[in-house]
C-alpha cells in the first residue's frame, strides 16, 4: 500500500477546471481573429498522381486575397521521424492520396479564400492507386515512393526464445487471423493554428492545438527555413488529442507560411472533414496470432504477424510496427516470441499514433486467441492469465524493465467486483461475460529526437509574494498534467496547493518539453517537478535553519510552517522563511530535471528503443454484453476495470483517464471505422463516424491498483492508455460467451454479428442434414 | 442585412447581421462569447448548445436572423455574481470536464434538463444529453456531475 | 471545404396566403422551418436557394388540436411538443416513439413535424462536403447525372429516412397541402415517390400544412436499426400497427431508410384460428421483399433488409401478443 500524503493521492478537481466550466477557457479558435486573415487549403481530388500544372494566378489576382502558396514555397520535408522525414506540408510533384494539400490561400474572409480557391486551376495525371496492404503488396503495384520497393515503409522481424522448441513443447497450438479497422481519434476540438509573422523583426508565432508544441517547433524552423530563435510556439487549451496531434501537422506549416507570405496573421480553422483527412490514426491491421500453451495454461511460444495499412507517408509508421511488436512483451511470461511486421504504404490519409499506440490491435488478438484456447483446455479464463504473471522486478525477453507489477491485483479486483464466478454462464440466453488484460508503456524512454538532454525539465519560481510559478512545457491536452504538476510540487514543499499556479506551453516562458505522448508526463515531468520543489524545499529549510539558528537536517516542515524538531522554539511561517530566503539572492529560480537511466532505454536490437519504458500500467477488465441475436446488435451492459498506474497522484485524474480510455476502447470494439471509396472517406463526420453517445454509453466501474513503481514520481506510472486495449478483446469474449461465436473482425457492428450468426446457424442446419 | 435584437445572457443586444449568419458565427465573431465551441460541419457533435428560450438548440445550425428578440443563454451567462452555478461547479469537482471542449455545450443541455427534470434518473440524463458528443470522458462522471447539480439544488 | 453559408433572403411571412405567395413569386425559393437538416445540407453547398422562407412564424401551421375524433397536427409543430404530447403517447404510440427516436433533444427543439416528413433523401455519395461531391464528379441527385449507387439505374436511389412517415402511415395519417388552388389531402404513402431525386408529391408553390390522425384503431409501435443510441438517423425504420377486429388481428406495417420513399408492407388479417408463427414468418419475408435498401449508407444493405425483417417480425408478434 502507498503511503498517505496531505496533497498527493487526493482526488482533486483540475486546477484549470473552471476555465473549462465557465467557457473562459481559450481554445486556438477562440483566439482573436479581428485582425486575421482566413487560411482554406485546396485538396487534391485524386488518390494519386502527377501534378502536371498548378496555376494560381487567378486565385491571387482576387480581391481580398493577400497570399497563395504551393509546393514550390516549402522545398524542405517534413516528419516526426528523423530517418522517414517524407512529406511535405503542401504537395511537390506528386499527390499521394484524396484531400492531400496542394495549395493554400490566405484572404480577408473565408468566403474570398473560398472563392479564390475555386480559382485555382489544378491539372494532374491520374495513376493508378492502392488503397489495401495486400494491393500495394503485390507484384507489379504502382509504387507510392520511388524509394520504398513493395510499398513497404519498415519491415520487422524478432525473435527472441527459442519459438521452434516452444511451439514443440505446446499442448495446443492455434492460429487465427484478424483484422482491425482503421480508426481515428476525433477529439472534440477540430484542429486549428493561429500563426503570426513580424516582417519587421522577422518572427514567427504559432499558436496550434498540438500535443508537441516542441516538434512543431523544430518543423516549422526546418520547413520556413528560419532559426529557431525566431520563432515562438504557444500551445492553448487543446480540445483533446489522444494522438493526432503527437506529430507536426501540415495545416500548422501551411498556415506559418501563409503568415510570412502575407506579413500578418492567419488563422486556419480546418472543417471536421478536413480534421479527419489530416488523421494518423490508428491503422487498419490484420494480425495473423499463433500461440502454443501447456495444458495447464503456461504460455510456450507465440508468434506473431502484422500488416498495418500506412497510408501515404511515414509519420509514425516505423514506431507504430516495432510498437506492435515490442509490446507483445512486458505483459506475460512468455519463453519465447517471434514477431514479424510489415508497415505498408497506401494511397490513403497517412496514420499515425493513437492512443494505445501500436499495441491495441495485436492485444485484440493475443487475448481473443488466449481466451479460446482456455475454453478448449477447460480452463477459466481468469485462471490462464493467472498462469502466466511476471515476477517483477525482472526484464523482459525484449529487455524491457519491469519494476512494478500490479496485474494479479487487476484480476484479483476485477473478478471479484463482477461477480465473475457467480454469475458467468448463468446470465440467460444472448447475455454474456468476457475478461482481458492490457497494459501501456509510461513514456518512451528514449526520445525521437537524440539530444542528450534531460528528458523532462520543471522550473519553479518563489518570489516576493509567497507564490510559487511553477513552469511546464508539458501539454495538458485534457488528461490533468498541469493539476499533476501543481500536486506533487504542493506535496513535495508542504503547501496549500492555491499557492501554486502553473504557467504552461509558450515556448518563450517555459522549459522545452518533448510533448504529451507514450503516456509521458506523469513520470518523466512528475519526477522532473519532484526534484525542483525538492531543490527549493532544501532552499527554504536552509533559510529557515539560518533564521532558527539550527541544523537543517533538524528542520521540519509541514502545513507551510517551518519548526526544529524536539526543539522550544516558535514555528515560522512560510512567509518569513520566504523573506529570509529572499534576502540573500533575491527571486528564487529552480529547476528539476528527469532523464530515463540507460537501463530503460530498450534492448541493443534495431528498433529495440521502441516500447522501452520506465514502466507498464496494467489493467484487467471484465465487460457484460447482451447480444440481439435478431438484429446483431450489442448493448455493452457493464465494464468492471481496474488498472495499476502505480499511485494515483490525483485519484479523480486516474479514475478519468481508465473511464476514458475504456470507453474509448469500446468505440473502436462495436460502431467506429474509418470508411474509403477509391480513397474518398465516407466516415469524415461526427455523424457517419460513430462516436458513442452518451445514450448507449455503459456505466464502468474503476477499480485503481497501485503497485508503487521505485521510480515513478510517488511510485506514479501512467493510466491514460493501459485500458484501452483491454476493452475490445473483453468485449469480443463476452460475445463469445453469449452467443457462442467467435469473431475476427473489428469493430463489431451488428451487421457483422448478424453475418456471422446468420452463417452459424446455417452450419448447424448443414451438420444437422447431414 | 437586418438588424436583430436578442436578450443574451440577460443584456439586450442590437446587432446588424447578414441573412446567412449562423447563431454560432453570431455568438463566437460578432458577441466574443467564443465558449460556445464549434465541434462538427452542422449539427453532429452538440458542443454548440446553447439555451434559446430555455430550450437546448443547436447554435450552428441556427441561424441569428430568425433570433429576434429571442432569449439566448450561453455558458458566459451561467455564473453568478462571480459564482459557478451548480452544474458548473458539479463539473468542475467531479471532472465532468476533461478537454473542456464539450462542456460549454454538455452543461448547458444538462441546464436545460434540471429546469425542466430537477432530479432527473440515469436514463433520463442520457436521453437528454445523448446529443452531445463527448471523447475524454466515457460519459460516466458527466452523468455523476448532473445528478451532483441535481442532488446539490440550485 | 465550405463552412460559411451562401447569399440567401430570409424572410419570415406570418400567414399561410403569404408563404404561398412568396413561394410562387420570390426567386429561387425554399422553405424552411426549424432548419435542422435544411441547413445542414446548404452548409455542405447543397440545397441552394436565394430566398427561405421561413414557416414557424405561421400560426396557421402551428399547434396539436382534436379534429373530431382525431387528431391535426400543424406542419410548423416541434418535434418536441409532439414528444411531450399525452394524447400523442397514448393514442398514437408507434408516432410518440418515433419522435424520441429522432436526432439528438436539441434538433428536436427546432425540428418539425413537416420538416420531418419532408426530409431531403440522403445517400453517402450526397451528405458530403462540396470537395468529396466534385471529386467524385457529383452524381445524379446533385450536379451530375450518374447514380453512384447503381450506376446502371436511370433513378436516384437515395434512402429517405424521415422517422415520423411510417408511424404517420400505420395510423392512416393523410397530409394536408395547400397551394394556389386551396388545400388537399392525401394518405401519407401517397405523398411520396420511389425517386431518391424527387421523392415528394409537392407542386410548384405547394406548402404542407399538416397532417390528420384518424382515430386511433390499435396498438402500434416503432423502431429503428442504427449503430447508436441517438443522433443517428434510421438504418432502417418500422412501423407497425395492430389492431383486433372480429376476423382477426390487422396489421399495417410501414418502413423508412430501406427505399427512396416511405413503403407500406401489405399484409391479410392474421384469422384468430390460423398458424401465428407461419404468419410472422410470412410478414418477415414481405417486409424482406418490399425492403430494397441500397448502398447509401456505409453498412451493407443486405443487414438493413435483414435486420429490419426481424425488427419486424418480432414488433408484430410483440403487439399481437399485447393485443
Amino acid at each position: 500500500m502507498s503511503a498517505r500524503r496531505a496533497v498527493a493521492g487526493q482526488p482533486s478537481p483540475l486546477v484549470d477546471g473552471i476555465e473549462k466550466v465557465t467557457g473562459e477557457a481559450v481554445y486556438t479558435a477562440d483566439l482573436d481573429t479581428a485582425t486575421c486573415l482566413s487560411g482554406r487549403i485546396l485538396r487534391s481530388p485524386v488518390s494519386h498522381g502527377r501534378i502536371l500544372r498548378l496555376d494560381v494566378s487567378r486565385a491571387r489576382a482576387l480581391d481580398g486575397v493577400e497570399a497563395v502558396v504551393t509546393g514550390e514555397d516549402c522545398p524542405r520535408s517534413y516528419g516526426v521521424i528523423p530517418i522517414a522525414m517524407n512529406e511535405y506540408p503542401l504537395a511537390r510533384e506528386k499527390v499521394r492520396y484524396r484531400g492531400e494539400p496542394v495549395a493554400a490561400v490566405a484572404a480577408r474572409d473565408a468566403r474570398t479564400a473560398e472563392r479564390a480557391l475555386a480559382l485555382i486551376t489544378l491539372e494532374i495525371e491520374e495513376l493508378p492507386a492502392c488503397y489495401t496492404s495486400a494491393d500495394a503488396r503485390a507484384a507489379g503495384a504502382p509504387l507510392l515512393h520511388e524509394d520504398r520497393p513493395g510499398n513497404i515503409e519498415r519491415e520487422v522481424h524478432h525473435e527472441f526464445g527459442d519459438v521452434a522448441a516452444g511451439f514443440a513443447r505446446a499442448d495446443l497450438v492455434r492460429e487465427e487471423r484478424f483484422r482491425c479497422a482503421e480508426v481515428n481519434h476525433a477529439q472534440m476540438e477540430p484542429h486549428a493554428a493561429l500563426a503570426e509573422y513580424d516582417a519587421e523583426r522577422d518572427r514567427l508565432t504559432l499558436h496550434s492545438v498540438t500535443q508537441v508544441p516542441y516538434y512543431v517547433h523544430l518543423m516549422l524552423a526546418r520547413c520556413l527555413d528560419m532559426d529557431t530563435s525566431r520563432i515562438r510556439v504557444v500551445k492553448p487549451f487543446v480540445g483533446g488529442g489522444f494522438g493526432a496531434r503527437t506529430e507536426t501537422l501540415n495545416f500548422e506549416i501551411i498556415a506559418a507560411l501563409l503568415a510570412r507570405a502575407t506579413g500578418g496573421r492567419v488563422m486556419m480553422r480546418l472543417s471536421r472533414e478536413e480534421t479527419f483527412i489530416t488523421h494518423r490514426g490508428r491503422p487498419e491491421s490484420e494480425v495473423l496470432m499463433r500461440i502454443g500453451i501447456g495444458r495447464d495454461g503456461r504460455l510456450c511460444a507465440v508468434h506473431c504477424e502484422v500488416t498495418q495499412r500506412g497510408g501515404a507517408y511515414a509519420g509514425y509508421g516505423i514506431v507504430s510496427i516495432l510498437y506492435a511488436g515490442a509490446l507483445l512483451h512486458g505483459l506475460y511470461d512468455i519463453p519465447a516470441v517471434r514477431y514479424d511486421g510489415w508497415r505498408v504504404y497506401t494511397n490513403l490519409p497517412p496514420c499515425g499514433a493513437m492512443r494505445g499506440h501500436g499495441t491495441v490491435n495485436v492485444r485484440h488478438a493475443f487475448e481473443c486467441l488466449l481466451d479460446r484456447m482456455a475454453r478448449e483446455l477447460g480452463l477459466d479464463p481468469f485462471a490462464v492469465r493467472r498462469a502466466n504473471l511476471l515476477r517483477a522486478p525482472t526484464r523482459s525477453l525484449n529487455d524491457l524493465m519491469i519494476n512494478s507489477y500490479g496485474l494479479k491485483e487487476c484480476l484479483d479486483r476485477v473478478e471479484k467486483a463482477s461477480g465473475w464466478r457467480q454469475r458467468r454462464g448463468r446470465l440467460g440466453p444472448g447475455r454474456g461475460l468476457g475478461m482481458a488484460c492490457s497494459h501501456y508503456v509510461s513514456g518512451a524512454a528514449k526520445p525521437v529526437h537524440w539530444t542528450g538532454e534531460p528528458h523532462a525539465v520543471v522550473n519553479l519560481k518563489l518570489d516576493f509574494d509567497g507564490g510559487i510559478t511553477a513552469l511546464t512545457g508539458a501539454s495538458d491536452i485534457g488528461q490533468g498534467s498541469t493539476t499533476m504538476v501543481a500536486l506533487a510540487a504542493a506535496e513535495v514543499l508542504g503547501v496549500d496547493p492555491g499557492r501554486i499556479r502553473v504557467v504552461v506551453n509558450d515556448s518563450v516562458i517555459t522549459p522545452k518539453d518533448n510533448g504529451s505522448y507514450s503516456s509521458r508526463v506523469t513520470f518523466m515531468v512528475g519526477n522532473a517537478t519532484i526534484e525542483a520543489a525538492k531543490r527549493l524545499r532544501a532552499i527554504l529549510i536552509a533559510a529557515a535553519a539560518a533564521k532558527l539558528d539550527a541544523d537543517p537536517g533538524d528542520i521540519e516542515c509541514a502545513g507551510e510552517t517551518f519548526s526544529v524538531q524536539g526543539g522550544e522554539q516558535s514555528a515560522l511561517s512560510f512567509a518569513e522563511v520566504v523573506r529570509a530566503a529572499l534576502a540573500d539572492e533575491g527571486t528564487i529560480t529552480v529547476k528539476g530535471t528527469f532523464t530515463c537511466p540507460p537501463e530503460a532505454q530498450g534492448g541493443r536490437h534495431r528498433g529495440g528503443a521502441v516500447g522501452s519504458t520506465m514502466g507498464f500500467s496494467y489493467a484487467a477488465q471484465v465487460v457484460e454484453v447482451a447480444v440481439d441475436a435478431d438484429t446483431g446488435r450489442i448493448t455493452v451492459e457493464k465494464v468492471w476495470a481496474a488498472l495499476d498506474c502505480g499511485y494515483a497522484i490525483n485519484p479523480l485524474a486516474v479514475e478519468g483517464q481508465i473511464e476514458g480510455s475504456v470507453w474509448m476502447g469500446m468505440g473502436q470494439a462495436l460502431s467506429e471505422e474509418t470508411r474509403y471509396l477509391d480513397g474518398l472517406p465516407v466516415h469524415a463526420s461526427m455523424l457517419n463516424y460513430g462516436v458513442p453517445s452518451m445514450a448507449e454509453s455503459p456505466d464502468i466501474e474503476v477499480h485503481i491498483v497501485e503497485s508503487v513503481d521505485p521510480l515513478g514520481p510517488f511510485g506514479a506510472k501512467e493510466a491514460g492508455e493501459g485500458a484501452l486495449s483491454g476493452f475490445p478483446p473483453a468485449l469480443a469474449n463476452a460475445v463469445a460467451d453469449a452467443i457462442g461465436l467467435d469473431m475476427n473482425v473489428l469493430p463489431l457492428t451488428p451487421d457483422r454479428v448478424l453475418d456471422a450468426l446468420i452463417k452459424a446457424r446455417r452450419a448447424a442446419r448443414r451438420k444437422e442434414a447431414s | 442585412m437586418r438588424m436583430i435584437s436578442p436578450v443574451i445572457n440577460g443584456e439586450e443586444c442590437t446587432d446588424a447581421v447578414e441573412d446567412n449568419l449562423l447563431l454560432i458565427d453570431y455568438l463566437r465573431r460578432n458577441r466574443r462569447l467564443t465558449g460556445t465551441k464549434q465541434g462538427c460541419d452542422g449539427g453532429e457533435c452538440g458542443a454548440c448548445t446553447v439555451l434559446i428560450d430555455g430550450r437546448p438548440r443547436l447554435a450552428c445550425i441556427t441561424l441569428a436572423a430568425a433570433c429576434d428578440g429571442a432569449e439566448i443563454e450561453t455558458i458566459e451567462g451561467q455564473k453568478r455574481g462571480g459564482r459557478l452555478s451548480a452544474l458548473q461547479r458539479a463539473f468542475h469537482e467531479n471532472l465532468g470536464t476533461q478537454c473542456g471542449f464539450c462542456t460549454p455545450g454538455m452543461i448547458m443541455a444538462a441546464e436545460a434538463l434540471l429546469r425542466r427534470v430537477p432530479d432527473p434518473d440515469d436514463a433520463q440524463i442520457r436521453a437528454a444529453l445523448g446529443g452531445n458528443l463527448c471523447r475524454c470522458t466515457g460519459y460516466v462522471k458527466i452523468i455523476r456531475s448532473v445528478r451532483a447539480a441535481a442532488g446539490g439544488g440550485q | 471545404m465550405s463552412a460559411t453559408l451562401p447569399d440567401f433572403e430570409l424572410i419570415r411571412p406570418a400567414t399561410l396566403a403569404a408563404a404561398i405567395a412568396a413561394l410562387q413569386e420570390a426567386e429561387a425559393p425554399r422553405l424552411c422551418a426549424g432548419g435542422t437538416d435544411l441547413i445542414v445540407n446548404m452548409r455542405h453547398g447543397l440545397s441552394p436557394a436565394a430566398t427561405l422562407i421561413d414557416i414557424t412564424a405561421i400560426d396557421e401551421l402551428a399547434g396539436i388540436v382534436r379534429q373530431g375524433e382525431g387528431l391535426h397536427i400543424g406542419a410548423a409543430t416541434r418535434l418536441c411538443e409532439l414528444e411531450e404530447d399525452d394524447t400523442l403517447a397514448r393514442a398514437y404510440p408507434a408516432v410518440a416513439e418515433a419522435v424520441r427516436t429522432i436526432a439528438g433533444p436539441a434538433h428536436r427543439q427546432a425540428a418539425t413535424l413537416g420538416g420531418n416528413l419532408c426530409l431531403d433523401t440522403r445517400c453517402l455519395y450526397y451528405n458530403q462536403s462540396d470537395w468529396w461531391r466534385r471529386a467524385n464528379d457529383f452524381c445524379l441527385k446533385y450536379g451530375g447525372d450518374v447514380c453512384r449507387v447503381a450506376p446502371s439505374g436511370k433513378r436516384c436511389r437515395a434512402a429517405f429516412s424521415g422517422d415520423l412517415a411510417p408511424a404517420l402511415m400505420v395510423h392512416g395519417g393523410e397530409i394536408v397541402i395547400a397551394g394556389g388552388e386551396g388545400l388537399r389531402r392525401l394518405p401519407v404513402q401517397d405523398f411520396y415517390r420511389e425517386d431518391g431525386a424527387d421523392h415528394l408529391a409537392l407542386e410548384k408553390g405547394e406548402i404542407v400544412t399538416g397532417v390528420y390522425l384518424p382515430p386511433p384503431a390499435g396498438l402500434s409501435a416503432y423502431r429503428k436499426l442504427r449503430l447508436r443510441g441517438a443522433i443517428d438517423f434510421p438504418l432502417a425504420g418500422v412501423a407497425i400497427s395492430c389492431a383486433r377486429r372480429e376476423d382477426g388481428w390487422h396489421f399495417a406495417i410501414a418502413l423508412t431508410g430501406t427505399n427512396s420513399c416511405p413503403v407500406m408492407v401489405e399484409m391479410p388479417p392474421l384469422a384468430p384460428d390460423e398458424d401465428a408463427a407461419a404468419y410472422f414468418r410470412t410478414l418477415g419475408r414481405q417486409v424482406q421483399k418490399k425492403a430494397s435498401p441500397q448502398r447509401t449508407t456505409a453498412i451493407a444493405p443486405h443487414y438493413r433488409r435483414l435486420g429490419v425483417a426481424a425488427m419486424a417480425v418480432r414488433l408484430a408478434r410483440d403487439l399481437w401478443q399485447a393485443a
